[in-house]
């Protein structure tokens, strides 16, 4: 009963962060970056609210120069079609290659076919389908519409593309339009594309779930199509995304489970921007800032690739010389040292170091020595 | 001589004929293009009675983007996307059409059906789904067997080599129609050598027949049922453009 109850508190105290602004819908990249970026305290709450932060970022003078540009979101859907065209012949081959799909199956399914609205329902019913019958069920779907529980709301995800079916288990089927030469890419690509394919295979699994069958059907390896080389080619790899589904699914859990970060904030507290009937937001600017500084952020310059608040926490950082400007790598090894200031005081003797951090001072007095004999 | 005569008149005509269908159906673009297209047939007919000569050697081709679409389709022989019609109108009939003109084409056709049905020797239509629904990105011809434009799970695979098979058998060979058969026989087992030359027509139409023979029992059973049920089930416009699903219900509703 007490268990309800503190539920209810919590949904209630997200709403009121979250104030008269409508509610934001999570998509697969917002989702994807919540795993990039788990120790964010200020992320996991804004989340958790669905606070648009799009609009709060840009009405505290902070836009994110974010969304993708036009002409990458023109190039992605070209080389979609091309993959895709004359019945997924490209990606027929390229799953006849490398995971020995036999001729036999070729069965594809456009769940658009029955129109937008009944997209979700016509997705369970084809995979429960494919799940129960196995082998007739068909090989690819087109399309599909999944949805996902995040912190009590539903968000709905399209795999952009197709989850497939081969010998009894799933597979979903990511395409980018970033080129793999001669067998590497861009490493930071892959990473955040598998991270949003990780989100489809949960969300695939939950659905396996609920409809009662074994959710491991779903492969933790997706299958990425990339252009090879220079040419458009499509070229297909398979990327196995077990890590990413921990980390994503870890953060899920702890976005359910945000009563701590909400104990720590005063009652009132809003991140509510006001929007007028226009939907323009009205609230001071200033005091929206200070609302938000009351939530811890951290700051890593990775941010700036994908989180909307990320232009508003570098300044936060900045103002506050924070270590974290630095990237993780060097925070971590700054391991208690919160500022640059500090790090530079202890650096050249001008500042004792507190207890705990003798080692690190010494280390950092070592390396101003070294510093100091190279440039001398 | 008088043969080109014969055939700018009767060009004429059909375009006068069109003109004035676009016009009764308010079809104000597609009116448009056909108007610009009687002008420059009437300037070639005056061109050709006077005995001028047109400056260039081979003057512009007098087919509208319907009746290259046309071509294409009748070459190709199964449903296919308007990628895949271009290409084969490029590669095969010095086409001059761009995908992007077709986008309107499936909606024009259907006015133009519903204002005058079978006004038309062939319309361009749509290929039905299993909810006898217009499958996206699909033309088809009207003149086809039902059969052949429903598509059922396996067709687009299908519809994907008879279109091959229907490239490889063209006798007329050029650079352009090379690359189109190297790409549709990439993806087909055993059509290349894995080289980039251009691939051996026999050799594609044989993997692409060998690979049709797996699917064709089932595909043709597929077919069959959905047609018959086509034919129950919808009426003369429904037949050839495919049944309203409740999402387009529901937005001819609002409007």
């Amino acid at each position: 009963m007490s268990g309800l109850k503190r539920e209810g508190d919590h949904a209630h105290r997200l709403e009121a962060l979250r104030g008269t602004t409508p509610q934001q819908p999570h998509d697969a990249r917002a989702i994807a970056a919540l795993a990039a970026n788990p120790g964010c305290a200020r992320r996991a709450l804004m989340d958790g609210a669905g606070v648009d932060k799009d609009a709060a970022a840009r009405h505290l003078g902070f836009p994110a120069p974010f969304g993708q540009s036009p002409f990458a979101i023109t190039r992605g859907n070209v080389f979609e079609a091309l993959v895709k065209a004359d019945g997924c012949a490209e990606l027929l081959r390229m799953l006849r290659e490398l995971l020995g799909l036999t001729v036999a199956e070729v069965a594809y399914h456009d769940v658009e076919n029955v129109g937008a609205h009944l997209r979700h329902a016509h997705t369970r019913t084809l995979i429960d389908r494919a799940a129960r019958d196995g082998h007739d069920a068909g090989t690819l779907y087109d399309h599909p519409l999944l949805s996902l529980e995040i912190a009590g709301h539903t968000a709905y995800l399209e795999p952009d593309v197709v989850a497939f079916q081969l010998g009894g288990r799933f597979h979903i089927v990511e395409i980018k339009s970033f080129a793999v030469i001669d067998g590497q890419a861009d490493p930071s690509a892959v990473a955040a594309a598998a991270r949003q394919a990780a989100v489809y295979v949960l969300a695939l699994r939950t659905l396996l779930e609920e409809l009662g069958h074994d959710p491991l059907k779903v492969s933790h390896d997706v299958v990425l199509v990339c252009p090879e080389n220079f040419a458009n080619r499509p070229v297909a790899s398979l990327v196995d995304v077990r890590r990413q589904l921990a980390v994503l699914r870890r953060q899920l859990t702890r976005m359910t489970s945000l009563d701590r970060l909400l104990e720590e904030l005063p009652e009132d507290l809003t991140f509510d921007l006001r929007p007028d009937e226009d939907g323009r937001p009205t609230r001071p600017v200033a005091e929206l800032g200070d609302a938000l500084r009351r939530t811890t952020a951290r700051y890593a310059p990775d941010c700036l690739s994908t989180c909307d608040m990320c232009f508003f926490c570098r300044d936060e950082a900045r103002q506050e010389g924070a270590s974290d400007l630095l990237g993780r790598q060097v925070r971590d090894e700054l391991g208690g040292v919160a500022s640059v200031t500090e790090a530079l005081g202890l650096a050249d003797g001008t500042r004792d170091p507190a207890e705990g951090q003798e080692e690190i001072a010494r280390l950092l007095r070592n390396a101003e020595r070294l510093r100091g004999e190279c440039l001398a | 001589m008088s043969d080109r005569l014969d055939d700018l008149e009767r060009r004429i005509d059909e375009l006068r004929a069109g003109v004035r269908t676009a016009m009764r159906a308010r079809d104000g673009a597609h009116a448009r293009v056909l108007r610009a297209e009687l002008r420059s047939a009437e300037r070639a007919w005056d061109a050709l009675v006077s005995g001028e000569q047109p400056a260039k050697e081979e003057p512009p081709r007098l087919v509208t983007v319907r009746e290259q679409v046309h071509q294409g389709l009748r070459l190709l022989g199964a449903a296919a996307q308007p990628r895949l019609i271009v290409a084969v109108s490029t590669a095969f009939f010095g086409g001059t059409i761009s995908s992007s003109r077709l986008t309107s084409l499936r909606r024009d056709e259907e006015r133009s059906f519903r204002s005058l049905p079978f006004g038309r020797p062939y319309y361009l239509c749509a290929a039905l789904t299993d909810r006898l629904s217009p499958a996206r990105g699909l033309l088809t011809l009207s003149t086809w067997p039902l059969e052949r434009r429903v598509v059922g799970p396996l067709s687009p695979r299908v519809d994907f080599l008879t279109c091959a098979i229907a490239v490889a058998e063209q006798k007329t060979h050029d650079e352009r129609a090379d690359r189109l058969l190297l790409r549709m026989a990439r993806n087909i087992p055993g059509a290349t050598d894995g080289t980039l030359s251009p691939p051996d027509p026999g050799r594609v139409a044989e993997a692409a027949r060998a690979e049709l023979r797996v699917h064709a029992d089932r595909d043709t059973r597929d077919r069959a049922e959905l047609a018959e049920r086509a034919a129950a089930q919808l009426g003369d416009t429904a037949r050839l453009f495919g049944a309203a699903t409740l999402s387009t219900i529901k937005k001819e509703n609002a409007t």
